[in-house]
């Protein structure tokens, strides 16, 4: 009996990603539709900040992740971005990864036209730059001595979306959707300092680290994950990736408690007999 | 020469680390033109430490293919990448899209880049899963409070450990949501902003040693 229990502690661990591999693949083949019971007041936080910005108002959308963090932050974008259209605001979008670019195309190329936005108009996209930290401060006095030109090189300033945009002062908030530390930056070296109110999105391994900022409000609101997402998504009335990929993180959760409870049983077992 | 190499060096960096750190406390013209300079130098700087990052990986790579040293074949890999972003960059002045079009650089992106990284990512989950079956053994009360933490956690996260919940502890009237709630606010804050706190001071400490010329590292052995 006893080694028999032991042999499941050296099962062979191909098994185990046979037995993930069908609980992800399954749900996102067929959607169960499983329900998203509660909103956390995070997310919540966050939708109300941009929900209360009057039409009009500029929102600089910083989106710095890759590819890799692509499936619980790229959903949080769009939802954003699709609100931010509902409520007819000024996007700006700036990066700081250079893998994000790709994936800023791919939103734009998508979303703008649901809402009849125009390019220059009601969004503008600027190029990717390399030292956050540097043109964050640099553009706390003057936005155009960093980003004069847009993304394919055209001039900004006579852009009608940047009509009255000079620095921090003209812009209403600060989106930021990072898998990265940037989010801490922004907190740091813009919205403390210039007073600029700044709303996050990150991974969901990272959001228990934000909690500090968001007791002392130097974050008015929090997504984070993938369930973040799905919450963000269902306030905006607009169900995306995060809505469908949520059923494969309700398995796939369950699945690690049902391991490493099996697990500890077994090795509470072994230890009586 | 020593003046030189070392005098002249730790001046640089006192005066310039010095003027940045007043520059922050000082609203004057002065001041933010000083900072604005700074950070177009940084920039400067950043871009020509990417070239060197680069030339330094080449090397490397190049060394290890020459001796065919242990998975040389991979090394390969790192100058086949990179030409297959950077050529299609340069043919298309860096565009990804031209008039709604994916250009080979979009291409590249989306179907070379965006599938790498996503598949080195995706392969941690299989990892975690294995690693949580494995490795996740209750034998002291410390690993009982991090297991009911991470249980609780877990559980309440997804929609449907939500629903297992109320189904099952219902009954105690309170919900797994306001559970979460406390352990985030609490514990969880506490700890990280010790930790925050704990990195601010390393951090001041390590840049006043090195404005001061205590920390001379940088500079290397010479």
């Amino acid at each position: 009996m006893k080694e028999t229990l032991q042999k499941f502690f050296k099962m062979d661990r191909r098994w185990i990603f046979l037995v993930l591999a069908v609980v992800l693949f399954v749900p996102i083949m067929r959607p169960l539709g499983l329900p998203n019971k509660t909103i956390s007041r995070d997310a919540r936080n966050a939708f109300d900040y941009v929900d209360a910005l009057k039409p009009g108002a500029f929102l600089l959308l910083s989106l710095d992740y890759d590819p890799s963090t692509r499936p619980e932050l790229h959903p949080q974008a769009v939802a954003v971005i699709r609100h931010a259209f509902k409520k007819n605001l000024r996007i700006g979008v700036v990066t700081y990864i250079a893998g994000s670019t790709g994936l800023i195309e791919q939103i734009f190329e998508t979303v703008p036209k649901d809402y009849g936005k125009v390019y220059g108009t009601d969004y503008v996209i600027f190029p990717y730059m390399a030292n956050a930290a540097a043109v964050m401060t640099q553009m706390s006095s003057d936005f155009y001595g960093i980003y004069d030109k847009e993304r394919n090189g055209k001039p900004v300033r006579d852009m009608p979306v940047m009509q009255g945009i000079k620095n921090y002062r003209d812009m209403a908030l600060v989106v930021n959707i990072t898998g990265t530390s940037i989010l801490d930056w922004w907190v740091a070296f813009v919205g403390d300092k210039y007073n600029v109110p700044v709303v996050g999105g990150c991974t969901a391994i990272s959001q228990p680290g934000y909690g500090p900022y968001l007791q002392t409000k130097q974050l008015k609101g929090l997504i984070g994950g993938m369930k973040g997402a799905a919450e963000y998504e269902s306030l905006v009335k607009e169900p995306g990736k995060g809505t469908s990929g949520i059923d494969a993180l309700n398995l796939a959760h369950l699945l690690v408690l049902a391991l490493i409870l099996t697990s500890n049983i077994i090795l509470l077992i072994i230890k009586h007999l | 020469m020593k003046f030189i190499k070392k005098q002249i060096p730790l001046a640089i960096v006192m005066v310039t680390g010095l003027l940045m750190v007043a520059s922050y406390y000082i609203p004057h013209k002065y001041s933010v033109d000083y900072v604005e300079l700074m950070n177009k130098w940084e920039n400067i700087v950043s871009a020509f430490a990417f070239l060197l990052g680069l030339v330094s990986l080449f090397y490397s790579h190049y060394g290890k293919i020459k001796r065919k040293a242990d998975g040389w074949g991979y090394s390969l890999f790192v100058y086949i990448g990179f030409l297959a972003m950077v050529v299609p960059a340069m043919m298309t002045d860096g565009r990804q899209m031209v008039d709604g079009q994916v250009t080979s650089l979009g291409w590249s992106f989306r179907y070379i880049y965006n599938a790498l990284s996503s598949t080195m990512f995706a392969v941690l989950a299989f990892y975690i899963v294995s690693t949580a079956y494995r490795s996740f053994r209750i034998k002291s009360r410390q690993a009982f409070v991090l297991f009911v933490a991470a249980f609780v956690l877990i559980l309440g996260k997804v929609p449907l450990g939500q629903m297992i919940w109320d189904s099952l502890l219902g009954w105690t009237g309170q919900g797994v949501a306001d559970i979460i709630e406390w352990i985030m606010q609490v514990p969880a804050v506490a700890g990280k902003r010790g930790i925050m706190i704990g990195i601010a001071i390393g951090a001041i400490v390590t840049s006043l040693k090195i404005i001061f010329g205590i920390e001379k590292q940088y500079m290397g052995k010479d």
